[in-house]
């Protein structure tokens, strides 16, 4: 990619509120305090399936200090989802999943929440409880949902039930391809369900406003979207909501509620302060947050590829039974990307695969980093293995031999524009040594490949507001959760301004005020908000050079802006200061007000005739399984990527560097667990185990030049898709080291030895079964 | 909740004695405060921390004496621990995470008696006793009985641990304290295993042995039927492998969150041939063939 | 049952009257309002609750308030001079170890009181420091980085 000259893009300065972070600043939504505030609490169901017969609440409220108790009967008669619109705040008639909020308290402490929250009598009729989708998908399973139809694109031959979404992807002639294939490989992979674990519990406090209209504080991922429910759960007017933002610490697509029919505990909030006449303020527990809030769900992949003797992929076929969990959620969605991803992202000239997404009796699938793409690539790349196995090929080989170029489509994208593949597989091998590096007994190499594109949505705005000192606002709809609002937005407000980074300040987000966003998700950060910012400085700077031109002689064309001066270019004596000019302002137009958007359905048009240009990444690493434990340690770790141009460099890599340890977590030790009744049996962190520092390997970043992406200066998002290679990496690599193919995760010490256990007892080769 | 700082043990004891089972002990705090929080409040907290004497580790002959209050920090950083007690001192060195370790006490651990508590294993496998003390007077147990089951001591609901003994092995003995978890941090215990030996003066065969396992069965155990099999015999290969398994017959490995039993029975033969290959290659200078 | 705790934070004498079953956590958030100290796991298992006590790092989530009685605490809120960072803080900010922040009170007490104790750090060092600290934007990866460069400029090196 050509190189440019910036003054502050492509930097590493320090992130926008990064002192406040270091000195233990109250900023985040647990440190919020309203005055005469009551707290809440949310009682859930003590069933992973069953009828609601009736909930008395009239012993809670008569506990003093209680001052509001609310179910479903207290709110209007209306459900909420993305894509099936099939679930109450509270429960009604049923509950789904155990999590499922059933009713919700406010009270003067803590403890007096608790209490009452105890003498709230529920009668239940339990039902039979499903946790496994590909069961649930049996005509003669239970139905979960009564009133929700079949996807209406399934095929009528198709006899399924308690499905909410069908993707079919389809192309050429496979069963014709497969046929003439020389190699066949038929193979199942299977993940698990695993939390965001954001360490940041999850709040909402609301305040009915003396004019009526309510305030409700999240840390939400997506405000506007969190206005919506709200509004409509409440059945009361949308300018009548107003949503302003705290700092998040993490979210990681769980902290999406809206957009997801997660955990929606902002429209409980809110019902509890209208019933109370007080501010009310839930905050969750960790153990509650693992038992009910948004999950990566679990899936199940049948991938069979066919491929020609010298390694050609001629056809896949497959089947994804996505886990949607107890409500349709972000199911749908993060089903198709997973059915779409199976069919990887090299050249697939023949391929059916139908994705279907499933209820289940258990958490609900949210937007969690890269939705359906781990998952997917955990099968393809470990698929991509055993097919190189079988035909005796080496792994890299095997890829770069069926790796597109431009021009050419793959699954889900009809036309790629560039393709940095194959530098990413050159470099990640030649950084971890491939074919090289000397590996002693227990040790293997892996390498995985990935790709993401950030997600198809809507456009976004912003606007950047001059100070009359020059400095400026920057107000987007996006929030800050350690990504792009507080590393990359301002010094791109930075370097079209001319402007020191410590002048440009991100507002938090306020619905009343900020411009529309669909939030901070899909790794479309620097795509939407960063496009916006940059083109709203550049309309500021247009605004102030029309300001200054007069008073320095010249045309608004041939002026810059340099260190806070507004000048013109080529005699820099010829200046103004940038203060002077937004002061001016005032008695012109009251104030420079820069305006930019990004255009979402244009882009999606140049998409389509230039093709797509989208990040692709290779991951590799050196593991040693312990063989008579099962415990696997990563002893190398490298991740290479094209993100185009990364903007803020440090937090490009931090983005890498944490969505690669998000999906070693998931590799290796994370899982949430259910007994039969769909209990979940570890929700805190003493059994549900998080990824420590002294079993992370040194994540060695490197950004290939690649090619300029859509974003601004050529930027791709760099959020999510650094977690879709590592859990296949890992498995290529306890192969290579063991010859044993592990297919479900996790990739624990107890699974791995069961593994080769079970491959010692049988005596295999070095062989896929 | 009724709350008491008593200052001396007979004070404490009679706050036990009139609560019973609606009493907790807090000590550190790292269990009783997550109890409190997920379960029931207690009828009665007593916070023994204020009675003085019982976070001292002082060497008395041939044995440690070891305050209940000492912190697992204290005796990881202590000197006498670790050169005269490895064992013990393995267990505290992988104990949770440093911040935990600073204010949980051994006293803690033991009184929670739980399966998977990271020293009980080497504190049978060392044959500690407990100084207990009750209203009515007190007495010395050897661990090995004072477990009774999973939360159940001898102390029952009104006795106080006030002191661990533990004589240092005989002259010549060898032995290491494995822990099998997930993350090699902050992890419970799945299995732990605690080998000691004596070689014989000429350093050819076992003049004594000890193996403890934690986490496998109701309370830590001892492998008594593992260590008859190797009393007396020259280690090989075979016979490691032959100890293993029967160890592992030894133990009663439930099924859980954490792992299957089956698995865990896996792990006390891995960790007891490598416990008895490792202490061995300490004692002798050679590996078992 | 109110008890009143008397203790002295980042210097300053303190007193409050607090529940036995409070945990020196809340006590700190709630009733003295420091807020740098974060609520996390609440069970001792994330670290993202550590403060100084009588000169150790500990998880104030599962420590009583009426512990504290007599006590010398420093939380995060106690290491900046003024408007001066300390080092700690300063390495973490330029290394990009500050994503979310959430996990970084924490983590900059625990580095505290490791480099007050030793200058030159091993890996083993920092691992026994820092193993009972959760993390779950950065991968660690800068978080070491950080560590690193705290240690090298307290010490001179840097």
């Amino acid at each position: 990619m050509a190189k440019v000259e910036h003054t502050v893009v492509g930097t590493s300065p320090a992130r926008m509120g990064g002192v406040e972070r270091v000195i233990g600043a109250g900023i985040y939504g647990i440190d919020l305090a309203l005055k005469d505030e009551l707290h809440g609490g949310i009682l859930r169901s003590q069933y992973a399936h069953a009828k609601i017969m009736s909930i008395d609440t009239s012993e809670a409220k008569k506990v003093p200090g209680v001052h509001a108790v609310v179910t479903a009967a207290d709110a209007p008669d209306v459900r909420y989802g993305r894509t099936y619109i099939d679930r109450y705040m509270l429960a009604k008639n049923k509950v789904r999943y155990m999590g499922d909020p059933v009713a919700a308290v406010a009270a003067e402490s803590p403890a007096l929440v608790k209490q009452a929250l105890k003498k709230i009598k529920v009668v239940y009729e339990p039902l039979p409880v499903v946790l496994d989708p590909e069961e649930t998908m049996k005509p003669e399973a239970p139905t979960l949902h009564e009133d929700m139809p079949l996807p209406k694109n399934l095929p009528a031959d198709v006899k399924v039930k308690n499905v909410c979404s069908y993707t079919p992807v389809h192309a050429g002639d496979p069963d014709k391809a497969m046929a003439e294939a020389d190699i066949v490989v038929d193979e199942v992979y299977e993940t698990k369900m695993i939390h965001p674990q954001y360490l940041e519990l999850r709040i909402a406090a609301a305040r009915v406003e003396p004019d009526g209209r309510i305030t409700v504080w999240a840390n939400a991922q997506a405000p506007f979207s969190v206005r919506t429910d709200v509004a409509r759960l409440l059945g009361i007017p949308l300018n009548k909501v107003r949503i302003l933002s705290t700092e998040l610490g993490g979210g990681f697509g769980g902290k999406a509620s809206g957009i997801t029919s997660g955990a929606a505990i902002e429209p409980i909030c809110a019902l509890l302060a209208v019933k109370a006449k007080r501010p009310v303020m839930i905050v969750l527990d960790k153990a509650e947050e693992t038992i009910s809030t948004t999950i990566r769900s679990g899936a199940k992949m049948y991938i069979k590829t066919g491929v020609k003797k010298d390694g050609t992929i001629v056809a896949r076929t497959g089947k994804v039974i996505y886990d949607a969990g107890a409500y349709s959620g972000f199911g749908a969605m993060a089903g198709a990307r997973c059915t779409n991803m199976l069919g990887g992202w090299y050249l697939m000239p023949n391929v059916h695969i139908d994705g279907y997404v499933v209820y289940t009796n258990k958490h609900v699938c949210g937007p969690v980093r890269g939705p359906g793409g781990p998952q997917a690539a955990f099968a393809v790349e470990s698929h991509m293995d055993s097919i190189a196995a079988k035909l005796g090929m080496d792994p890299v080989e095997f890829r770069l031999k069926n790796t597109p170029k431009p021009g050419d489509k793959i699954v889900g994208v009809p036309k790629l524009r560039d393709v940095s593949l194959g530098e990413t597989i050159r470099t990640a091998a030649e950084q971890i040594g491939w074919g090289k590096v000397k590996l002693e007994k227990n040790q293997g190499v892996g390498i995985a490949t990935g790709s993401w594109i950030e997600s198809a949505g809507p456009g976004g705005g912003a606007v950047v507001k001059v100070n009359e000192d020059g400095s400026v606002t920057v107000h987007i709809g996006k929030i800050d959760m350690g990504t792009a609002p507080g590393f990359g937005i301002p010094l791109i407000a930075a370097e079209e301004l001319g402007i020191p980074v410590s002048d440009v300040t991100v507002v938090k987000v306020d619905t009343d005020a900020s411009p529309w966003d669909a939030g901070t998700v899909g790794s479309r950060a620097m795509l939407v908000s960063g496009t916006a910012t940059r083109l709203a400085a550049i309309d500021a700077r247009n605004q102030l050079f029309k300001l200054a031109a007069t008073q320095l002689e010249a045309s608004p064309d041939d002026l810059e802006i340099k260190d806070k001066q507004i000048r013109v270019k080529g005699t820099p004596s010829k200046s103004v200061s940038l203060a002077s000019v937004a002061t001016a302002a005032h008695n012109v137009i009251g104030e420079v007000i820069g305006r930019g958007y990004f255009d979402n359905v244009a882009m999606v048009a140049e998409e389509k005739a230039r093709g797509s240009s989208q990040p692709f990444t290779t991951h590799a690493c050196i593991v040693e399984v312990s063989p008579d434990t099962g415990n696997v340690k990563i002893l190398k770790y490298v991740a290479v990527h094209d993100i185009g141009f990364p903007i803020h460099l440090a937090s490009v890599e931090g983005q890498i560097e944490g969505a690669t340890a998000m999906s070693i977590g998931q590799a290796l030790c994370e899982q949430v667990v259910f007994d039969n009744n769909g209990r979940t049996m570890n929700p805190s962190f003493v059994d549900y185990l998080m990824p420590t520092i002294n079993m992370m390997p040194r994540i060695e970043t490197t950004l290939v030049d690649g090619y300029p992406g859509s974003g601004p200066y050529g930027a791709k998002g760099a959020g999510e898709i650094a977690c879709v290679p590592p859990m296949a990496a890992i498995a290529n690599a306890i192969y290579n080291a063991t010859g044993v193919r592990i297919r479900t995760l996790p990739l624990s010490p107890e699974n791995v030895f069961r593994a080769l256990r079970e491959a010692g007892r049988r005596k295999s080769k070095h062989c896929e079964e | 909740m009724d709350y008491f700082e008593p200052k001396t043990i007979t004070e404490a004891l009679s706050v036990l004695a009139k609560y019973g089972e609606h009493a907790n002990v807090i000590a550190g705090g790292t269990d009783v405060m997550v109890d409190m929080k997920y379960k029931e409040e207690p009828g009665c907290l007593v916070n023994i921390k204020k009675i003085p004497g019982l976070d001292t580790i002082q060497e008395n002959g041939a044995s440690l004496q070891i305050g209940p209050l000492v912190t697992i920090r204290d005796i990881e950083t202590s000197r006498l621990v670790r050169e005269r007690l490895p064992l013990l001192w393995e267990s505290c060195h992988q104990f949770a995470s440093l911040q935990i370790r600073n204010t949980a006490t051994i006293n803690g651990n033991i009184y929670r008696a739980s399966p998977s508590g990271e020293t009980l294993a080497p504190l049978l496998a060392l044959e500690a006793k407990a100084k207990l003390a009750f209203r009515d007077g007190e007495k010395t147990e050897a661990f090995s009985s004072f477990f009774q089951g999973p939360g159940k001591t001898s102390l029952g609901s009104k006795g106080l641990l006030t002191e661990i003994e533990i004589p240092y092995p005989p002259k010549g003995s060898h032995g290491v304290y494995l822990k099998h978890a997930v993350r090699g941090a902050m992890d419970i215990a799945m299995v732990g295993v605690a080998v000691l030996i004596t070689a014989d003066a000429g350093n050819s065969s076992l003049q004594d042995v000890r193996i403890a396992l934690g986490a496998v069965a109701p309370t830590p155990i001892r492998a008594t039927k593992t260590e008859a099999l190797l009393r007396g015999r020259s280690l090989t290969a075979a016979l490691v492998k032959e100890a293993a398994t029967l160890a592992a017959s030894e133990s009663s490995p439930i099924t859980d969150q954490r792992s299957s039993a089956e698995y865990r029975g896996w792990i006390v033969e891995a960790l007891t041939r490598r416990g008895l290959e490792q202490s061995w290659k300490a004692a002798s200078g050679k590996e078992v063939v | 049952m109110s008890l009143t705790i008397n203790l002295t934070v980042n210097g300053n004498s303190q007193s409050a009257t607090a529940e036995p079953s409070t945990s020196l956590l809340d006590f700190l958030r709630d009733t003295l309002n420091y807020k740098g100290t974060k609520l996390c796991c609440n069970t001792g298992e994330c670290g993202a609750c550590t403060i100084i006590y009588n000169g150790k790092p500990i998880n104030s989530c599962v420590t009583l308030a009426a512990d504290a009685n007599g006590v010398e605490i420093v939380t995060i809120e106690g290491l900046a001079d003024g408007d001066k960072l300390h080092p700690v803080q300063q390495a973490f900010i330029d290394t990009g170890a500050v994503q979310c922040g959430y996990c970084t009170p924490g983590y900059i007490i625990s580095v505290k009181v490791l480099l007050d104790r030793t200058k030159e750090p091993t890996p083993e060092d920092i691992e026994e420091a820092v193993s009972g600290n959760i993390c779950r934007c950065t991968g660690y990866t800068k978080i070491v980085d950080a560590i690193q460069l705290a240690a090298d400029r307290m010490a001179g090196r840097s």
